[in-house]
């Protein structure tokens, strides 16, 4: 018979990761249960990479609400984990005199939620901070704290916290059915049952598919596939800020900023499509990504794209998360984590391990934790091998695998020996960015594959 | 960190920059260092195992490993130290180079001359601009696929698609069937085969590969392992199952090395913009081989480094200055490119690059002129111009000129 849990959360996307991390914090038995063989593989793998303040969701809303404090906390507790910050700034662009008349009724708005340092800037600021911008820009709304994180590096770090801390991490383990049981649910998996006092939904796109587990069916996903196309670091130099332009009341538009890996992103298109599984990149899609570029910053046409990719969102009917504690059923519902979940997780996660202490669980804090810190993919970071000293220590961080991201063999060894070891070849791309540059492979696909294929191998035996 | 001392620091082991290192110990240069960041000397040619390579340069057909042994064997131990699994981070002017490798850890190299030959690389899938799925395993280059093959990487599956048809395409026919793998079609945008005809044929004929022109791929399947891809041509769109797509061919200088160093870069090829030996914009700094433009053969590419490295012996031992005053050449809109991009008129008897210079698009008939200030000191043969092939210029005849402009005309058949 399998062991008892106080908690399982089902999905380890960002969300699910960061809730796990939360309740790592107390004394409690903790499961974190994901379908895929890796964590971060659904919704929190294809996305912006914004670091969002909050200000650009509706006021008032709990979305709003909990990005804001996941922007807070994320501040306070990333760097720990090493994690970076790119704290570039936003601006919010008008191209015409409507757009300039809502931007401006925007501004009020955002500074009167208590985003005070929001500034309306005028053409001559936009091009002094932009030169390459395409001409036209009326004016903007300019947002210091907006910032630009690593969007794999994240979920890593909150799961690997997590389980050093004790939280057991279950992959390819999708849950099939859940039994009430009379002091919680006994959920099957693909790899056994699980027996938890508790149920804590963070299953992204598949979360109404989860819920439906339960017997409920308050929200149904309506998956929204976003577009993107990263360009090469060739073209860095062009931006050093996050380019909006001024949203609709549905979409937000096509954006375009710089990476922590030292690119240039464009991206996302909105699209509502049917499957949650269609991760398609389109023709359509890389026509309007290509429209965009022309009409924001022709200049960024001239150099070669890096990476094609698409993200799906979680989105459901209505425009706002979906949390929900069902305190009868011993169940909480953290769904419809749409298009800010990177942000907010770490809001979410507190807000969740609110609802779970009161009234369903029941824990103490604990007193000491153990940190942990993932290594740094920054774009000019801290590397192994830019340390003299580490390479003659451990040799293998001066043998360069992957020559366009700057990857050693020692930092594959290193992310294919961690407790969260990659399983998949996308996987050790994100947790070292080995074959995600200009070249995708043409250069150290072999090697890093054959090394792959060689941990692999030892792991099985 | 430990510093080494050289003549001449050469970046790349490849066929030009080992050609480069030999010719600079013929011509008197008393050191040479050549860095690659692979784990072997060869650059690209060490993978193919067919034969094909380095024809211009050794006047026989060898196989790409064949070529290499002949390059090294070709070197003094006692000039030249090959140091692989080293990657050169960064070159600063002086000219100094930052490297790194596990068995030396960090280090600065002060060359008295350096020789980039960091060659160049196959545009992948994603710069393509192809839709579809992205599975983790199937999408491939040439270049990736014959370096699993070469290091025992399985693949998953044997049936490739292979899109593109220039003549490294047909490489991977022959790489495949080596390897036990079979092509099951060719997949070109453009109205016919971009390699000789000939080629194209045998590959009709006899490997019986079909080849589909005006076609483009619309889709890739599979979740994690490449399952099929629709393609799409003016006859509508079909799906062929296979277990890679091999993206083959659009070749572009790897020159990151030379942008950070801040040389200056030709936008029409990619590579640094260089005189007729080879002579960069960066003080010392010379460049060689396909990072000049993509892409010639082996061969040529030995021969360029040939020719750079006799060029780089002539300056390190006094014969010759540094580049000063360069005209441009101008080249007509029909042309994509030309290397070398400009000329000095200083520069007395010494063996100049062979000339590439290629059209955008199709020419039916035309005839190519080179004129020097007003005069037309040389015309080519009326005829057919096309995009894949190098057209051969005489650059060198400007060698006995005074200092001009030089341009590089191309008129229509009837035009006089
Ligand atoms: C185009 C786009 C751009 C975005 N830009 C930004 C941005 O700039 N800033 C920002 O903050 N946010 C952004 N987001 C939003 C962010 O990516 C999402 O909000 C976030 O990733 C949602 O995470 P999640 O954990 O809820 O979902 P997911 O990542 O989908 O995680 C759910 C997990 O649950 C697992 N699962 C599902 N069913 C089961 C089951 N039955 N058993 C076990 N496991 C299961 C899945 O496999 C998956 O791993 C963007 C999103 C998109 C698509
Ligand atoms: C699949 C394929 C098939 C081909 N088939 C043929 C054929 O049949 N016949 C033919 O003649 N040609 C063929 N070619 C082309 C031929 O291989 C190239 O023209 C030739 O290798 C170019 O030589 P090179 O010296 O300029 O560059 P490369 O051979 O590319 O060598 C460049 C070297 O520089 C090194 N390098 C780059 N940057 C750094 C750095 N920062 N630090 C250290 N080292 C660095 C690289 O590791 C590499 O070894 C083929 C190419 C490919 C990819």
């Amino acid at each position: 018979m399998s062991e008892r849990y106080d908690v399982a959360v089902v999905g380890a996307g960002v969300v699910g990761c960061a809730v796990a991390r939360e309740f790592s914090r107390y004394r409690l038995r903790t499961i974190l249960i994901e379908a895929r063989s890796d964590l971060g593989d659904g919704a929190s793998k294809g996305n912006s990479a914004i670091l969002s303040t909050g200000s650009d969701t509706p006021f008032g809303t709990l979305e709003n609400r909990l990005v804001t404090r996941g922007h807070q906390r994320y501040r306070a507790e990333a760097p720990a984990m090493g994690l970076p910050i790119l704290s570039v700034g936003s601006l919010t662009v008008a191209w015409n005199e409507a757009q300039a008349a809502s931007l401006a009724e925007m501004h009020r708005a955002t500074v009167a939620a208590g985003y005070r340092s929001a500034e309306l800037v005028d053409r001559d600021a936009i091009y002094r901070r932009v030169p390459s911008l395409a001409p036209g820009a009326l004016a903007a709304m300019w947002e210091p704290e907006e910032a630009i994180v690593d969007p794999f590096s994240t979920p890593y770090a909150y799961a690997l916290d997590a389980v050093t801390n004790g939280v057991e991490f279950r992959s390819s383990s999708a849950v099939s059915s859940a039994l009430r049981e009379e002091a919680g649910w006994t959920l099957s998996t693909a790899t056994g049952a699980v027996a938890c006092g508790l149920v804590v939904n963070c299953g992204g796109l598949w979360g109404d598919k989860v819920d439906a587990l339960a017997g409920l069916a308050d929200f149904a996903i309506r998956p929204r596939r976003g577009e993107f196309m990263v360009f090469d670091k060739s073209a860095r130099p062009l931006l050093d800020v996050i380019l909006k332009p001024v949203p609709s009341p549905t979409y937000r538009g096509v954006l375009m900023a710089p990476t922590a890996f030292g690119n240039v992103l464009l991206g996302p298109t909105a699209e509502d499509i049917d499957d949650p599984d269609d991760w398609r990149v389109t023709r359509d899609g890389l026509a309007k990504l290509d429209a965009a570029a022309r009409a924001m910053m022709p200049a960024l046409l001239d150099h070669d794209v890096t990476a094609i990719y698409c993200g799906v969102r979680p989105a459901t009917e209505r425009p706002e998360y979906r949390i929900a504690a069902h305190r009868d059923r011993r169940w909480i519902t953290v769904g419809g984590i749409r298009s800010t979940g990177l942000s907010g997780a770490l809001g979410i996660a507190e807000h969740v391990a609110a609802l779970a202490f009161d009234g369903m669980l029941r824990a103490e804090r604990k007193a000491e934790l153990a940190p942990v810190r993932v290594p740094s993919l920054l774009e000019g970071g801290e590397r192994p091998w830019r340390d003299a000293a580490r390479v003659a220590r451990d040799p293998a961080y001066g043998e360069m695998v992957c020559h366009c991201e700057g990857v050693s063999m020692g930092e594959i060894r290193d992310a294919l020996a961690s407790p969260l070891a990659p399983r998949t070849l996308k996987a050790l791309k994100r947790r070292t960015r080995a074959m995600f540059g200009r070249c995708q492979g043409f250069f150290c696909g072999a090697r890093v594959q054959a090394a792959f294929e060689h941990a692999s191998r030892r792991a099985a035996e | 960190m430990s510093a080494i001392e050289t003549d001449c620091a050469i970046v790349g082991a490849g066929p030009a920059g080992l050609a480069a290192a030999r010719a600079a110990i013929d011509g008197g240069v008393r050191s040479v260092l050549v860095i690659d960041r692979d784990d072997a000397p060869g650059g690209l040619p060490r993978f193919c195992r067919h034969p094909g390579f380095g024809w211009e340069y050794t006047r026989r057909l060898e196989t790409g490993p064949g070529l290499v042994r002949r390059l090294i064997g070709a070197l003094d131990p006692a000039r030249v130290q090959i140091r692989t699994g080293t990657t050169v981070q960064a070159l600063h002017a002086g000219p100094r180079l930052e490297i790194l490798s596990s068995g030396a850890g960090a280090a600065t190299v002060h060359a008295k001359a350096v020789i980039l030959a960091t060659g160049i690389r196959e545009r992948p899938r994603t710069a393509r601009l192809v839709p579809g799925r992205r599975p983790e395993r199937g999408i491939l280059t040439t270049g990736q696929l014959q370096q699993m093959i070469a290091r025992g990487v399985p693949l998953h599956g044997k049936r490739l698609v292979v899109v593109g048809t220039e003549h490294v395409a047909f490489s991977v026919l022959l790489t495949a069937r080596h390897a036990g793998l079979s092509v099951v079609a060719m997949v070109e945008a453009e109205d016919r085969p971009m390699s000789y005809a000939p080629v194209a044929t045998l590959v009709r004929c006899i490997a019986g590969v079909p080849i589909h022109a005006t076609t483009r791929i619309s889709d890739i399947h599979g979740e994690t392992c490449v399952s099929g891809v629709e393609i799409e041509s003016p006859e509508g769109r079909r799906v062929i199952p296979c277990d890679a797509v091999v993206f083959s061919g659009d070749f572009v200088p790897d020159s990151p090395l030379a942008r950070s160093a801040g040389l200056t870069l030709d936008p029409a090829t990619g590579g640094p913009q260089v005189d007729q030996i080879g002579r960069t914009s960066a003080p010392c700094v010379f460049a060689a081989g396909n990072l000049l433009r993509a892409v010639e053969s082996s061969g040529f590419a030995a021969i360029e480094g040939a020719r750079v490295g006799a060029a780089t012996a002539a300056f390190l031992g006094g014969r010759i200055g540094w580049r000063g005053q360069v005209s441009t050449i101008a080249i007509a809109p029909q042309f994509r490119y030309v290397v070398p991009q400009c000329w000095s008129f200083e520069v007395p008897g010494l063996a100049t690059l062979p000339t590439s210079l290629r059209v955008g698009a199709d020419l039916d008939s035309a005839r190519v002129g080179l004129r020097h200030d007003q005069a037309l000191l040389w015309r080519g043969p009326v005829r057919r111009l096309l995009r894949h092939r190098r057209i051969r210029v005489p650059l060198s005849s400007l060698s006995t000129r005074l200092p001009g402009s030089i341009s590089l005309v191309a008129t229509p058949r009837d035009h006089p």
